[in-house]
This record gives C-alpha cells, sequence and structure tokens, in this order.
C-alpha cells in the first residue's frame, strides 16, 4: 500500500476497494481506442473523472513553459496554439490559464472566449476553441467576435498593443476562420502569414507579433515519454494491484491485465516502443497525445474477445483464464491494435501509422525457424525456450503447441493453418520486443519490420548527430557511401557502383528521364577543394547535405523511408512498396542539385566557349562511371 | 469538297491528333513567323494564313532513314572505315534528297563514334519514337527551331494524316489569345535555341534550308473566343515558372490539346444552345465502383454527343431560315427541290451529284442530316473523346466505357498552370471548376449534379483520394483536420 496514511482507501471496508478499482478501469476506458474527433474531449473526461471519483491522467506538455513566457515578462507576444485533435491545446490553454492566475470558476464556464485583466493592466483574450466560438458555417458573423478577431489582426502588426491572445484553432479551422471574415487589410495580411506558418513548419516571422506552437509538429517520442509515466504512476492503478485487490482474480498474478500493466513498466518494451514511435516523428507521422493514451489503454485492457470495444472489465477476467485465452490478450499485439476489429483499427492514426511498419508480417527464415520448428531442433531451442517456452501468458501455451503441430503435419494449402498464421503474427510482434538489445544483431531484429534498416538509422545517424553540437558525433563513412551510391544510381539511372563521387547526369529533353547518358559533373564525398558530402541534423530530422563549395550547397532530408530507399537501392534492389514517391522526390533533388551546379559554373565564370562539346557518361565493366567528351568543329 | 459544314462551326479543321503532334505542327507555324518577325501576330488579317514550314531532309534521312549507324557503331572498325561505309550506304539509301552527299559530316566530329553516339542521344529523344511510323513522320524534340519541320509522305509529299491541321489552329488561337504580346518573348526565345542540342542538329544540316513549301488554307471562325484566352493565360504562366531543361514542354503539350477540346466542346455547346455551362465529373480513381464513377460515365456520353447535335442543329438553322421557308412555298416540288439544293450549296458547299435519291425536299434533308452526322463522327466528333485520353482526362480504366479519371501527369500539368506557389486545396478545386468545369470535391458536385442523384460522401472520399495522390507525388502538403496546400515545387518565390 502506497497510499498516503489516513486515506479514505485504507480505512474502507473491502467492498470500497472493489469499487475503486472498477471505477478506475471504468475511468481510464474512456482514453482508450474510440474513434472521437471530439473537440469536448479535455470537457468530458473531467466530468467523467469527477463522477468516477478519480483524477484525469494528466502531465505538463512539454511546452508550457514557452507557451506562458509569451505572454508574462517585459516583451508579451500573442499566442496561437494549432495542431490536429488530441494534441492537448484546450488542457494547454487550461493551464496557463491557471498559471497566470486566471478566475477558475470562469474556466469551468465552458465559455470559448474568456479574458481577464494582466497584473501589467493588459488584457489578455483567451479562445480555446476557436471553432466553438465562431459563428457556424453560413451564419452571420457577430459584430463583438468580428471585431476581436480584427483587433487582434492588427496588434500582429502593431509595435505597441494592450490586447494580448492566446487562440487555440485546427489548422484547418484557422484558416477557414480567417477566409470568413469580412476582408480587411489586418485580415488578409493576418491570413497569409498564417499560412505560411503552417505550410512552412515556421514558429515566428519577423513582422508579425506572434509566437505559433504547431503542436503536430512536436516529437511524439517525447510526448510518449511524458504520457506513460502519467499513466503508470496514476494512483488509479494502484487500487487495482495492491492491497486485497491486489490477489483478486481479475487483478492477480495470472491476470493479464496485471501482466500488462508490468510488462508495459519493462524498460526494454518501453524503449523499442518509443524507437517505433520517434521513427513515425522521423516519417512525418504525427500522434496526439490523445492516441498514445488510447495505444496504451489498449495495450493494457486489450483482448478481441471482450465486449464491444475489445477491452477487458475487471469481470471478464475469470472467464479469460478459465477459457485459456489469456494468451489473447498479449501486449504486443494490443500494441499494434490486434485485438481490434479492422474498420475500428484503420480509422485510429497511431494504430494505422504503426502498422507502416508490417511488424508481424514481415519476417526472416531464422525467426520462423525458432517460431515453428524451435522446440524441437537443437540448435534453435535456446531461443525457443527464452522467447516462448518460458513466458507462461504469451509463449507456446497450449493454442500454440496445438496449431504447431497441425501445421507442421499438414498439407500446405490446409485452411484450418489460418488460425496458426495469426499466432506467428502476434509471436513475431512479441520477438520485436523481447530480443534483447545484445542478440538484435545477430537475429536481425528490425527484418521484422518493412524498415530494415531502422536500427542503423536510429543508433547509427540519429542519435550519432542529434542534437547536433553536443558531443563530436559524425556518421560512419561506410553508411555516406552506400547512401551516395543509392543516389548515383537514381541520379544516373544506371547499377553504378563508384560511391566516392556524386555523379550528376542529365539526359536530353526531361529532368525526369530514367538514364542519364550526359555528364554533367561529380562532387567528391571526401572534403577535396570545397566539395564534399555528409550527413547533418538539420532541423528534427537528418540529412544528406551535397556542399559545392564555401557559399553553394543542397540538402536532401532523410526520413526514414528515404534513408531505407537509399539504402536499399544501393543494395541493389528496388521495393516497389515505397519506391515511387521517393522516387519522385530524388529526381527533385537532382534538378536542385543541377540548378546549383549552374550557379557554381557562374559563380566561377565558366565561360560558354563557341566550341560545340558534349560529355558522354558511360560504365566501364565493373560499373564505374566515366566521361568521353566529345568535341565538335562548327561550319563556319 | 463534299461537304463544308464542321469547319463553319469550328474551323479548318479540327481533327483527332496526338497532342505532341498538335504541338509540332503549331511550332511549324511558329517557326515560320519567327523567321519573319511576326510571330503570334496576325497583322489584322485573319485569312489566310500563308507560311512556308522547312523540310529538313538531309537532318531526318540522318536521323530516322539510317538503321545502319547503330551497327556501325557497334562495329569498332577504325573511325575511317566506318565513315566510309557509312558514306556509301547513304549514298544509296538517302531519299527525297537532290544530292545524297553527306561527307560534309566528317570534318565536323573527330569520330564516327561520336557522331554515332549523339545521333543515337537525338534518335532516343524523339518525339512519340515508339510507334511504327514512316520515317517521314518521325520527329526529333524540338530544342529549338532546328528542330522543326513538316511532316511528309514517303516520297516527301504534304498529306493531311499525322499534321492534320489542328496545330494550325492552335497557332491562330495563341495568336488571337490576350496574351499573344505577353507569350511572344517566351515563344521567341525557346525557338532561338540557345542549346547544345540545338546547335548539333545545325552542325548535322549541310546548309540552312533557303525556304520551304507555301502553305496556307486553315481557317478559324472565331476572332476572339475565352477559350483562346485561357489557353494563352495557362502557356503564359507555365513558361514564367521558367523549369529546368524543356521540362516545361510537356506541360505546353497537355494543355494545347486541353484548351483545343475545350473549345470543341464550347462551341458545339453554343451552336447547341445549352445554357449550362460545360463541367467533368472526375473519379480520382477508387477501387471500388462508386457514384463518382457512375455519374462521370453518363457525364461523359452526354459531353461526347454535345457536337453531333450542334451538327443537328446547324442544319436545323438552315432549314428554319427564310430562304430556306420561302422555297418550301414554292409551287412545285420540283421547284423546291431546285431551291433546296442552290441553298445547301451555298451555304455548306454541298455537291449533289453524291445525291442519288427522289427529288423530294424532305428526303433530301434526311440524306444531309445522315450524311453530316456520318462524316462528323469520323472526325471532330473524335476530339472529345481522344484528346482527352491522350492528355490524360480521359480513361477506361478498371470499366468498359469512358469517363473522366485523371492521370497524374494531367493533374501536375493542372497545378503548374494554376499555383504560381502554394494554394489551399478547397480553393483549388474552386478554381479548377470555375476555370476548366472539372468538379473532385463535393463542394462543386452539388452545384452541377441533380438533387436526386447527388450524395455528398462519394465525392468527399474522391476529395480525399485525390488528396492522397497529390502528396504521395510531392504536391500537396497536408495539414491537420481536413487543411492541405497544394504545392507548386518549382514554385515562384
Amino acid at each position: 500500500m502506497i497510499q498516503p496514511a489516513g486515506s479514505p482507501a485504507t480505512k474502507a471496508a473491502p467492498g470500497r476497494n472493489k469499487d475503486q478499482a472498477h471505477n478506475w478501469i471504468r475511468f481510464v476506458r474512456k482514453y482508450g481506442p474510440i474513434p472521437a474527433n471530439d473537440s469536448a474531449f479535455e470537457e468530458h473526461t473531467g466530468k467523467a473523472a469527477r463522477r468516477a471519483g478519480v483524477a484525469p491522467i494528466t502531465f505538463l506538455h512539454p511546452r508550457f513553459a514557452e507557451v506562458l513566457g509569451c505572454l508574462t515578462g517585459q516583451q508579451m507576444l500573442s499566442v496561437i496554439l494549432t495542431g490536429t485533435a488530441g494534441d492537448g491545446k484546450t488542457h494547454l490553454c487550461g493551464k496557463v490559464w491557471e498559471a497566470l492566475q486566471g478566475d477558475a470558476t470562469t474556466w469551468a464556464s465552458n465559455n470559448p472566449y474568456i479574458n481577464q485583466v494582466l497584473p501589467s493592466g493588459a488584457t489578455l483574450h483567451v479562445i480555446r476553441d476557436l471553432s466553438a466560438w465562431v459563428p457556424q458555417q453560413g451564419a452571420e458573423w457577430n459584430q463583438a467576435e468580428r471585431e476581436l478577431l480584427e483587433t487582434f489582426s492588427r496588434s500582429l502588426f502593431e509595435t505597441s498593443t494592450t490586447d494580448y491572445f492566446l487562440i487555440a484553432a485546427n489548422d484547418g479551422q484557422l484558416i477557414e476562420t480567417w477566409r470568413r471574415l469580412p476582408d480587411s487589410e489586418a485580415v488578409n495580411k493576418a491570413r497569409s502569414r498564417f499560412e505560411q506558418l503552417l505550410v512552412e513548419d515556421l514558429e515566428s516571422l519577423p513582422d508579425v507579433a506572434l509566437r505559433f506552437f504547431n503542436l503536430s509538429r512536436g516529437s511524439s517520442a517525447e510526448l510518449f515519454d511524458f504520457a506513460i509515466q502519467a499513466f503508470i504512476d496514476h494512483p488509479g492503478w494502484q487500487s487495482c494491484f495492491e492491497g486485497e485487490m491486489g490477489e483478486s482474480v481479475a487483478f492477480g498474478d495470472k491476470s493479464p491485465i496485471r501482466r500488462n500493466f508490468e510488462l508495459l513498466q519493462e524498460p526494454q518494451l518501453r524503449q523499442r516502443l518509443r524507437d517505433l514511435l520517434e521513427l513515425c516523428d522521423y516519417n512525418d507521422l504525427h500522434i496526439p497525445i490523445r492516441e498514445i493514451l488510447a495505444l496504451l489503454v489498449n495495450a493494457v485492457l486489450g483482448h478481441p474477445t471482450c465486449n464491444k470495444d475489445n477491452l477487458m472489465v475487471p469481470t471478464d477476467v475469470a472467464k479469460i483464464i478459465q477459457q485459456g485465452t489469456v494468451a489473447q490478450a498479449s501486449i504486443y499485439n494490443n500494441i499494434f491494435g490486434g485485438n481490434l476489429r479492422e474498420s475500428r483499427r484503420e480509422s485510429i492514426g497511431v494504430f494505422n501509422y504503426l502498422d507502416r511498419f508490417r511488424l508481424g508480417h514481415e519476417t526472416t527464415n531464422r525467426i520462423d525457424g525458432i517460431l515453428i520448428f524451435g522446440e524441437a531442433d537443437e540448435a534453435l531451442k535456446e531461443y525457443y525456450d527464452a522467447y516462448l517456452g518460458n513466458d507462461p501468458f504469451y509463449g507456446a501455451d497450449a493454442s500454440y503447441r496445438l496449431a504447431q503441430s497441425n501445421y507442421v503435419e499438414s498439407a500446405e494449402e490446409d485452411n484450418s493453418n489460418s488460425d496458426f498464421l495469426d499466432m506467428l503474427v502476434t509471436q513475431r510482434r512479441a520477438l520485436f520486443f523481447k530480443i534483447p538489445a545484445s542478440e538484435a544483431q545477430e537475429l536481425h531484429l528490425w527484418e521484422l519490420t518493412v524498415f530494415r534498416y531502422a536500427g542503423e538509422y536510429l543508433e547509427k545517424v540519429v542519435r550519432t548527430i542529434s542534437p547536433p553540437g553536443v558531443g563530436n558525433g559524425k556518421v560512419e563513412r561506410a553508411i555516406i557511401n552506400r547512401l551516395v551510391r543509392g543516389l548515383n544510381r537514381v541520379i544516373v539511372g544506371m547499377l553504378i557502383t563508384d560511391d566516392r563521387k556524386l555523379f550528376l547526369g542529365t539526359s536530353l529533353q526531361s529532368t525526369g528521364a530514367k538514364v542519364s547518358r550526359i555528364y554533367e559533373d561529380a562532387i567528391s564525398v571526401n572534403p577535396s577543394r570545397g566539395e564534399r558530402v555528409d550527413v547533418v541534423w538539420n532541423g528534427n530530422k537528418p540529412a544528406l547535405k551535397v556542399t559545392m563549395n564555401e557559399s553553394i550547397s543542397e540538402s536532401f532530408k532523410l526520413n526514414l523511408v528515404r534513408y531505407e530507399f537509399l539504402s536499399r537501392v544501393a543494395e541493389g534492389a528496388l521495393p516497389s512498396s515505397f519506391s515511387r514517391e521517393c522516387y519522385e522526390d530524388v529526381l527533385s533533388f537532382k534538378s536542385r542539385l543541377l540548378t546549383a551546379l549552374k550557379k557554381r559554373r557562374l559563380q566561377e565564370g565558366v565561360e560558354e566557349d563557341n566550341t560545340l562539346s558534349f560529355q558522354r557518361l558511360r560504365l566501364d565493366e565493373s560499373g564505374r562511371p566515366e566521361n568521353i567528351t566529345i568535341q565538335l568543329n562548327i561550319p563556319a | 469538297m463534299a461537304l463544308w459544314l464542321d469547319e463553319q462551326i469550328w474551323g479548318h479543321r479540327i481533327h483527332p491528333q496526338s497532342p505532341w503532334l498538335i504541338f509540332l505542327e503549331c511550332l511549324t507555324v511558329a517557326e515560320y513567323f519567327h523567321r519573319k518577325g511576326t510571330l503570334l501576330d496576325e497583322q489584322g488579317s485573319y485569312y489566310p494564313l500563308v507560311f512556308h514550314p522547312l523540310r529538313r531532309m538531309h537532318l531526318r534521312n540522318i536521323l530516322w532513314n539510317n538503321d545502319v549507324i547503330k551497327d556501325l557503331e557497334n562495329e569498332r572498325a577504325d573511325s575511317n572505315t566506318n565513315w566510309t561505309t557509312w558514306l556509301a550506304w547513304m549514298n544509296e539509301n538517302a531519299q527525297n534528297l537532290n544530292d545524297n552527299d553527306f561527307s560534309y559530316l566528317k570534318p565536323r566530329f573527330e569520330k564516327f563514334s561520336d557522331f554515332a553516339f549523339l545521333v543515337g542521344m537525338l534518335r532516343d529523344a524523339s518525339v512519340e519514337g515508339e510507334s511504327n511510323k514512316r520515317w517521314t513522320s518521325r520527329f526529333v524534340f524540338p530544342f529549338g527551331a532546328s528542330a522543326i519541320y513538316e511532316d511528309a509522305t514517303l516520297d516527301g509529299k504534304r498529306d493531311y494524316v499525322n499534321f492534320t491541321r489542328t496545330g494550325e489552329l492552335l497557332y491562330l488561337m495563341l495568336c488571337r489569345s490576350a496574351s499573344a504580346p505577353e507569350l511572344r518573348p517566351y515563344l521567341t526565345h525557346f525557338l532561338a535555341g540557345d542549346n547544345q542540342w540545338n546547335k548539333l542538329l545545325q552542325v548535322l544540316e549541310k546548309a540552312p534550308e533557303e525556304n520551304g513549301v507555301e502553305r496556307k488554307h486553315s481557317y478559324l471562325p472565331y476572332k476572339a473566343h475565352p477559350s483562346f484566352d485561357r489557353l494563352g493565360e495557362d502557356w503564359l504562366r507555365l513558361f514564367e515558372l521558367r523549369l529546368p531543361n524543356f521540362d516545361v514542354l510537356n506541360h505546353l503539350v497537355t494543355m494545347g490539346a486541353f484548351h483545343v477540346m475545350l473549345y470543341h466542346l464550347q462551341v458545339a455547346a453554343a451552336w447547341r444552345g445549352k445554357k449550362e455551362r460545360i463541367t467533368f465529373l472526375c473519379e480520382v480513381v477508387a477501387p471500388k465502383k462508386t457514384l463518382v464513377r457512375e455519374l462521370s460515365v453518363i457525364n461523359f456520353q452526354e459531353n461526347n454527343s454535345l457536337s453531333g447535335e450542334a451538327i443537328q442543329a446547324y442544319l436545323t438553322q438552315i432549314t428554319s431560315s427564310d430562304d430556306w421557308l420561302a422555297a418550301m412555298q414554292l409551287r412545285t416540288q420540283q421547284d423546291q427541290y431546285s431551291k433546296c439544293v442552290e441553298i445547301l450549296k451555298k451555304e455548306i458547299w454541298w455537291d449533289i451529284e453524291e445525291y442519288e435519291g427522289a427529288e423530294d425536299p424532305a428526303q433530301l434533308l434526311e440524306f444531309i442530316r445522315d450524311k453530316a452526322q456520318h462524316r462528323h463522327q469520323q472526325h471532330a466528333g473524335e476530339v472529345h473523346r481522344s484528346y482527352g485520353r491522350l492528355v490524360g482526362l480521359v480513361s477506361r480504366r478498371a470499366t468498359t466505357k469512358f469517363r473522366y479519371a485523371p492521370t497524374d501527369s494531367f493533374l501536375k500539368t493542372l497545378i503548374f498552370a494554376n499555383v504560381p506557389q502554394r494554394m489551399e486545396l478547397k480553393e483549388f478545386f474552386h478554381l479548377l471548376f470555375e476555370r476548366y468545369g472539372l468538379v473532385f470535391s463535393e463542394r462543386e458536385a452539388k452545384q452541377v449534379i441533380e438533387e436526386e442523384d447527388y450524395e455528398s460522401k462519394p465525392f468527399a472520399a474522391n476529395a480525399a483520394r485525390l488528396e492522397a495522390r497529390l502528396s504521395s507525388l510531392g504536391l500537396l502538403r497536408r495539414l491537420s483536420d481536413g487543411c492541405a496546400y497544394i504545392i507548386n515545387p518549382h514554385g515562384l518565390e
């Protein structure tokens, strides 16, 4: 019992304890994977928490201090918070209101627009939900609202003002609102600035008195750290797992709810899950706080046969144990929404994004060997025992063994195998979280995902060079060379083996042509006469930077998909699943490189002489490019 | 002349032709007036359009009537031997020339293999090179004026199979667009061809050609038309992007043919007296059949029948004219018939010799209506479907019936021509609708579909599919909650 002494729980009768635990589970399910695009989520959970007698799951948003800083101190600035539903905009507004000693009843009024006079005498206007405040589509503007937004628009371009604003709005609503506002110079100017801030991912502009926080551009991995801590530390869980409730069937030693909650606290599982979310960040897939919480709730409570929402309640546990379906509550499967119906899973961003790793569907012979034949194979038995045999919850239970032996003994095209194939998916997912770092390389951990290079990308690229300036991390030459080889093959369209130079070629008519047979130039990868190619940190992700001289360079942002693409092309295989988009991206990078090259020629004053010459690009027998000059004599 | 009817409605002539060939044919006219210094300027005279396109037969023999060059490049014999073999071969096989001597080339190149390589490069850059055409109808990519020449038959004569004159109409449309003065410098710069490939083409020519053969007779009936202006604007904005290399040409080609198609439909609608504007319900291809697809199929068929209806309306106009009515008042059927024949001769230049029916105005009229429709269906009636397919607007993908289902490259062209930098997606939809009548999303669909046929969901899904597709092409930036921006990656800073 960690409950503070004297708190009601310690003295309460057993029935009271049970109520508390059950209330908590009932409440926490509200955070679960329900496709709610509900802008009043904050308000509703608040109400539900009061009814259940528990506190909502909260943590301070990582950007809180910065937002507050804009609205206090000498140099005040208005603030716009944008982002998608579930990013915590309203919550953040509330925290700022509280920190500025705003009146709690005013906040509780749920009025979308509230204001207060600050100690400095200035007025702070808070629009905590822009869409709820502006008139409905098609309705007329109300005079006061219109004037307020007009005042706000003007204040952005004035040097002194006594009106400061804190506005929370989804991106689309923000633009739509300013489009619908009656035209005025300030309104139009403001709208075009908002567009620029949104599209170019900026937080401020030199001529605008505004800080613009797009919460959808923050790191989901960072939010995950806060969210999982707040989730696990919530006292609601203590009422379940401690004291006599901890010995009940629902929350005792054999309970999948308890098991999942414990597994969620294991550092390796947390780290691997965090890795996946971090990789989503680097693929520009943002996961809002609300969906992270949904993931966590689903991880602990998920079970495909329970209730309408496929989440367990305490009273389900006895039956689950009795029926021997504990394994179906596997956290490893729940993390990917495996317990949910397909349509539900697809409607929730986080499961959609995690699905892109194809975890459970990708595999290697080695892994499947362990899973299918491991028990009987001496060489694999050790792994089998460690990963399946010794896991009484989600390892090889009776149903797994039965399905496995049926599978091994059945004819190839037997439909009854589909159960076992589903189990394999879950087990592969489990392995992704179980294999320790020390065996990750040997067992090719990341080949369980579609991104084989993801582990390398995180360890040897992202974590080596970010944050910039800390340490002197440099990406290995071998990696850079591989990326350059991949680029060379796409840019030139031939199977180049050379990776010490970046080759730039063109074809006759269009930049997009597949094969370039005209040589333009080659940039040295190792630093040489001002040229070099390296991998640097660029804003929020790594980038391949091609430097042509001290003033001319071009960068190619390396999100995970592009990194994987270039690496695989360098290996010789073109993965079709994500190749088209990347191919287009590389071609547009090529076009930028050619423009940069033109600029350098101009700078260096290369004279366009009167002779006509062409540089022919071709590969020698070992795949090394060679360029041959063809000189022509122009008739007089 | 069998009949002069389609020509009075749309001009002489509007025929099915591939967008690239329309473009090249247009350039043969432009090249001439560029030479004469009056590019895109009719100088107040709307008819006739007289010009002298070049033939460039030396160049064309080298590029297209010269299969032996590839074998020689591979032979690895020494340069001199190869030159000798090749020159002898050309002497024997070159066609449509007064002299088959190509020895002028030898001193211009260091080695035969250089020559062969460059010719190979040029051949690879042929326009529509895949199709199995006669060598006199193969075209090199238009690097500049030196690449422009007229189509010809195998014995070097002009026919109207590949170059059908629609390209000449395109040239006239550009002349008559409000943007002609602003387009002129861009087109001039392009034709001047200050690039190594255009220069290479000059090196391959024996000597500059003096003057071509006179061409005339093309005819565009309208001095001005909104579709001419939109064509000009689109070309201008494409030029203004200053795309690298020759990347702009593909977009000019697509836009050129697309606007000829729009002109064709709009003129048809006007003659037929259709009040509502022409719209195109576009399906962003879905895996399954959707309402959008169904409506698009019907919409396509309606648009496709417009031009035929215009032909009939034109004839109805003749038969309700005072002259015709007066003719019908004549006493004998014989007189009525003679008068009607006379009117038809005058109005549509009809040649009576092919008529073998009774001397009865009603029968005569029926004959004419059939004949006009038949003739129309064979040529001008094909324009909507044929151009629509070739520019990438019309498709039969996953169905047996034609509908509007734009390709990626057509969408790209629309974006390049209409989004100078970035534009909110809804605004883009609105603009495509206002400017071209293209319908993608529920907002526009609602305005053009009968209420009982309309459902918003399928169109919303259609718009969402477009959003996803453009995003995968790097042409769209998605923000949260249904807010997205079209991005022109070559946009003006």
